[in-house]
């Protein structure tokens, strides 16, 4: 069965003696990269789609990890065994056409013994849109959250840029893992091999008459050496970039009046969280400050306009400024009316509102235990849990 | 540095007379506040009246603060909660010594609150009767 394809065309007649056998093809290094890969980009999707904003730090570990794997491998490629040296995979452009056409006709003519060209073209595809997607990744770390390597470097809008380009590059990765299982799955119906198997032992299975192999063998010292140098060159320069301090937080002094005067009835807000023009058009409005005389006398009100007109929204450049910078216009006064506030909260229900400690939306420190520095870190979310009576 | 003993004894004396001082003082401005809107007042203080006015429903100010138990604890001995989930120390000087000693804060709650639950600025007299029923709580 096996042999069959083969047999198209290139008869069996026993020109060649030698049987078909199982050969070591894929190192130890390049099976664990395997599956460690498919581990980490598992963990991604499922931290960056379903698992709830506080696992982010877990999506980023799995980012970090994702990047050391695909230096690895891009060293391995160089230094590895036989079959995990990139060259003995890149094919023209025209080879892999061709290869294709085969597969989609259902007629391999040859049998690869290392990555086919098809398979070869994914696997330089997706080297390629795991680092755009590591990278876009550490941008919107940087950019958004302000967190990470580049949080000093990486401007909001930037890291909002790079958003969309992570979010893209993340279809795209998902599309061609279909069509790399689709892939693995049809050359194993066409050939009879089994290609999950071999990422697992490392064996294929050569046909009869298959010449004996090169197998040139891996120069572990060397990788270990070039791949310790470009860690120590990132190490360098990571130390160097957490020297900055993350771009568009400032240094907020405290206000009395502000966390005194507001503070008596309600939780403090950062002053980032509205745009400028919000905080006066409020702090005219006191007489009814959503449905409550909240009036003040005359200095109090100069000195707080003064002090959110000076840290208002405009003067940060954080997620939270830059979203809530988007008001309802029925609202503009309401932090929990805008369209981000609303989006990012709905699938909370209602009564998780009610629990004590929370108790109306507008407690934004109920469960953003840094909601104080304005800076509402993913990982920093806590909701509380209803407390037993 | 050499003190005689009757210099120590005059600094002590001079301390404790000051802590004196200054706990006596702190129950000054209380009844200052209380003195003042008695002035104003045309009769004499009615505690009878606060507590009426503490537990009475109005629903003339705003729709959402019909009565001070709205956000106040239903007896001045307990605490309350504002609508934006804040807790309020309870009214009663009992409970919460520092209550009414400090005039500006007076003014400013009895300005907002009034409008807001009433609908209209407190009269002097009002707040006479309200403020001495909370400090005898």
């Amino acid at each position: 069965m096996s042999d069959a394809p083969n047999s198209d065309n290139k008869p069996a007649n026993g020109t060649s003696k030698r049987a078909s056998r199982m050969v070591k093809v894929w190192d130890i290094p390049t099976r664990a990269f395997h599956w460690s890969l498919v581990s980490m980009v598992f963990i991604g999707i499922l931290t960056g789609y379903i698992a709830p904003e506080w696992w982010m730090g877990m999506h980023v570990w799995a980012g970090y990890i994702t990047v050391t794997l695909l230096v690895f491998r891009l060293v391995w490629g160089v230094f590895g065994s036989e079959y995990a040296r990139l060259e003995t995979f890149a094919f023209g452009p025209m080879h892999i056409l061709t290869h294709m056409k085969e597969i989609i006709t259902l007629r391999p003519v040859r049998h690869y013994i290392g990555h086919n060209p098809s398979g070869a073209a994914m696997i330089f595809g997706l080297l390629i849109v795991l680092i755009i997607i590591t990278i876009s990744g550490l941008l919107v770390l940087g950019g958004e959250e302000n967190q990470g390597a580049l949080a000093g470097v990486a401007s909001y809008a930037i890291g909002d840029m790079a958003a969309e380009v992570h979010a893209f590059f993340v279809f795209a990765l998902m599309a061609m893992i279909v069509m790399h299982v689709g892939g693995v799955i049809l050359e194993g119906r066409l050939t009879g091999e089994n290609l999950v198997h071999s990422m697992i032992t490392g064996l294929k299975k050569v046909p009869q008459g298959t010449p004996p192999l090169a197998h040139r063998r891996a120069r572990p010292l060397y990788a270990a050496l070039v791949t310790g140098l470009f860690f120590s060159g990132a190490a360098l320069g990571l130390e160097n970039l957490a020297k900055i301090p993350p771009s568009g937080l400032v240094q907020l002094p405290a206000n009395a009046a502000y966390e005194s005067e507001c503070g008596d009835c309600h939780g403090v807000f950062h002053p980032s969280l509205l745009p400028i023009a919000s905080w006066q058009g409020m702090m005219q409005s006191l007489e009814d400050h959503f449905g409550e005389d909240a009036s003040l006398d005359d200095d109090s009100v100069n000195e707080i306009t003064a002090y959110l007109t000076q840290f208002g929204g405009e003067n940060w450049d954080t997620e939270a400024s830059n979203r809530f910078a988007i008001l309802d216009p029925a609202k503009p006064y309401s932090i929990i009316a805008t369209p981000y506030w609303v989006r990012k909260h709905d699938e909370i229900k209602p009564e998780v509102f009610k629990r004590r400690g929370i108790g109306v939306k507008s407690n934004c420190g109920a469960c953003h235990t840094d909601h104080y520095s304005g800076r509402f870190d993913d990982q920093k979310i806590n909701i509380p849990e209803e407390k037993k009576k | 540095m050499n003190f005689s003993k009757t210099s120590i004894k005059t600094v002590a004396l001079a301390l404790v007379l000051s802590a004196f001082a200054a706990t006596s003082a702190e129950a000054g401005p209380r009844e200052d506040i209380i003195a003042k809107f008695q002035a104003q007042a045309e009769a004499p203080a009615n505690p009878a009246n606060g507590e009426q006015m503490y537990n009475a429903t109005y629903g003339t100010g705003k729709p959402d603060t019909p009565k001070c138990t709205t956000c106040h604890g239903a007896t001045p001995q307990q605490g309350g909660e504002t609508r934006t989930a804040k807790l309020i120390d309870p009214m009663a000087v009992s409970k919460t010594p520092d209550r009414f000693t400090d005039a500006k804060k007076v003014d400013k709650w009895f300005r907002r609150n009034c409008t807001g639950v009433i609908g209209r600025e407190c009269t002097a007299q009002e707040k006479v009767d309200f403020l001495t029923f909370l400090a005898g709580q």
